[in-house]
């Protein structure tokens, strides 16, 4: 028999999956929107890798990979973690960092901009010396470039392409996507073309994240470029301009930090073999809010098949379910 | 007569020396609960939008103690004299919480700390035990004893970082206002997190070192405010006994915003992470912070990347 490693990562916006063998190569993998549902999604995710795995299998009917550990990342490692019975359950930026190391031994410099969250991981002899993260709010993410993209109509997926043919990009405030907004709808109205103001939020990303992020800190190529936004070429070229060096997008970006957990989850002490027949079983999340003390804790119980596996939120004993 | 203490802003500094003054004169007084929910929303609603997170948790401490007790002590503090200034909440606090609960039935007691027009803290103490009723020769006594109780309070805090310093493990040095850490809704849990990634969380901020005090000159030389001034000592002089610091704020902090980024530009070893609170009901975003934080730490010091 040989072994696979399964990686899910659940973001805000999508949810990537792969399997790897031993060797860190990636045997299945693929990706949803989702869409406020991580379970359904996740359910769907496992079905896909499953077909792909069975496909595999085929051609090793004497021995088949058998999926060995999970590991969990993204907004909803907790809940997927729990549901899966993941080995490791990790945040985002490790396993992005140790992904990313693991293809490109000799990255300097790792940007991410993901649904929510954008990060500036910098690395040295492939260890991590540095990294910043955004603080407060969701400014110059994947959020902001939907919601603009919505308002003007476009898919997100297209406005990449649509800022590439722009040869001269409209300046916008680039602090907040409420600001952003209204000044985008200003500048359309005194005559800019919507290709300018395209290339504009394209580089309105890159601008917020040179000046929040990544403040302060020295790039040193290679760069690798990853997150749900890396596959907007806009923002890429619109990087390449700002910093003068050549951004490398690998075709899995999106990919990384799935890749980067299920490393994690092969290396860990705690192997726990997984059966995909798990995306058959029902799955019930419930909120309690618990009345014992004047905090009112959200504990959130996750059932399957009805029976209670986990619950967490409760900031003391007194609100615990499990 | 009962006095009622609000459980916030320089309560977590000078909880002995306002329990040990009060208790020598035989005052009863009573303090709000720790910080919750509740009032942290009730904050929130006197509070004008812009205020800091920390002013608004003191105000629902105010409002908790409006009729459970005769009068609120509400301290106007300016400065510290030789140590340094204080953020401008400070003297404008008893203004502040005067004008917001101008239509309930509340009434203030006060001591004023001022050094430029010669109000230091024991003729503020001698003032206040007048308010009360108190003598002269009675107020100074009770003021003598309970500021011996704070400097024993002091040494002792200063041999718990000392002990903690030495212990094996990964230390973290946790800075910021002693208001923001040592709150049970706001600061604890990020020890709590810190405790259960298998961490040492280390907090200077209730400690007053000369030394210390001395040492934020390696940072900066004219830091005006005290508070920053002990925050930024505390990690010029243990910066090579830890592995990681961080800094806590509360959104929005003046005096942060700018000491922070003054933090993190001469600060290049070891690591710095700096957390801003919001009252954010989830801890999701922090649990990530904290996790890779201390990941990343970790990885670099058992060398798990040649594993990958």
């Amino acid at each position: 028999m040989k072994t696979a490693y399964l990686g899910i990562d659940v973001g805000s916006i999508s949810t990537k999956a792969v399997l790897i063998d031993k060797k860190n190569k990636i045997l299945a993998r693929d990706y949803l929107w989702t869409e406020v549902d991580p379970i359904g999604t996740v359910k769907k995710l496992l079905y896909s890798l499953s077909d792909q795995l069975a496909k595999i299998n085929e051609h090793h009917q004497d021995n088949p990979y058998q999926v060995q550990a999970v590991g969990t990342t993204g907004s909803a490692r907790r809940l997927i973690g729990s549901i899966t019975g993941a080995s490791v359950i990790k945040n985002e930026i490790t396993t992005h960092a140790i992904g990313t190391t693991s293809l490109y031994p000799e990255v300097r410099t790792i940007f991410e901009i993901g649904g929510q969250d954008s990060k500036i991981i910098l690395i040295e002899n492939g260890i991590v010396v540095d990294y910043a993260m955004n603080t407060l709010c969701a400014a110059g993410t994947g959020a902001f470039l939907s919601s603009l993209a919505q308002r003007l109509n476009e898919k997100v997926e297209d406005i990449g392409e649509i800022a590439l043919t722009s040869d001269n990009p409209t300046r916008l405030a680039a602090r907040c996507s409420v600001f952003a907004e209204s000044d985008m709808v200003h500048k359309s109205q005194i005559g800019h073309s919507k290709k300018d103001i395209i290339a504009g939020i394209c580089q309105s990303v890159v601008t917020n994240y040179m000046n929040n992020v990544a403040k302060g800190k020295r790039i040193i190529p290679p760069i690798i470029f990853q997150g749900g936004v890396s596959k907007n070429i806009g923002v890429t070229k619109a990087f390449e301009r700002t910093t003068g060096h050549e951004i490398h997008v690998d075709p899995d970006s999106h990919l990384i930090g799935a890749l980067g957990t299920a490393i994690l989850a092969k290396n860990s002490k705690d192997p726990r073999p997984f059966d995909f027949r798990i995306s058959e079983a029902d799955f019930q999340t419930k909120g309690i809010n618990c009345d014992k003390c004047a905090n009112h804790c959200e504990v959130i119980a996750v059932y399957q098949d009805e029976k209670l596996i986990d619950a967490w939120g409760n900031k003391c004993d007194r609100g615990r379910v499990i | 007569m009962v006095i009622g203490i609000p459980r916030g802003f320089l309560y977590y500094k000078h909880e002995t020396l306002w329990k040990g003054f009060f208790d020598a004169l035989g005052i009863t007084y009573l303090i709000s609960p720790k910080t919750n929910q509740e009032i942290l929303d009730r904050g929130n609603e006197f509070a004008i939008d812009e205020a800091c997170l920390s002013s608004k948790v003191y105000l629902g401490h105010v409002h908790w103690l409006i009729e459970k007790c005769d009068k609120v002590f509400v301290p106007r503090i300016s400065s510290y004299g030789m140590d340094g200034e204080v953020c401008t909440k400070f003297p404008a606090l008893f203004d502040l919480v005067t004008n917001t609960f101008a239509d309930q039935e509340i009434e203030l007691i006060h001591y004023n700390m001022d050094f430029r027009n010669a109000d230091a803290e024991a003729p503020g103490f001698v003032k206040l035990g007048k308010l009360l009723g108190k003598s002269r020769t009675k107020s100074l006594r009770a003021y003598l004893i309970a500021k011996q109780g704070e400097k024993t309070q002091q040494i002792l805090e200063g041999n718990k970082v000392r002990e903690a310093m030495e212990q094996n493990g990964l230390k973290i040095l946790v800075t910021g206002h002693a208001y923001n850490l040592h709150d049970p809704y706001l600061g604890t849990p990020v020890f709590e997190m810190l405790k259960k990634l298998d961490t040492i969380p280390i907090s200077a901020a209730r400690v007053h070192d000369k030394e210390i005090h001395r040492a934020s000159h390696q940072i900066s030389q004219n830091i005006p405010w005290v508070f920053n001034r002990e925050l930024v000592g505390t990690i010029a002089h243990y910066q090579r006994k830890i592995d990681g610091i961080i800094l806590i704020t509360a959104f929005p902090c003046g005096p942060d915003s700018l000491i922070n980024e003054l933090v993190l530009r001469r600060i290049k070893n070891p690591p710095v992470l700096q957390l801003i609170l919001d009252g954010q009901e989830g801890t999701a975003g922090m649990e990530t912070r904290l996790e890779s934080f201390i990941d990343i730490i970790r990885f670099k010091k058992e060398g798990y990347y040649d594993k990958i």
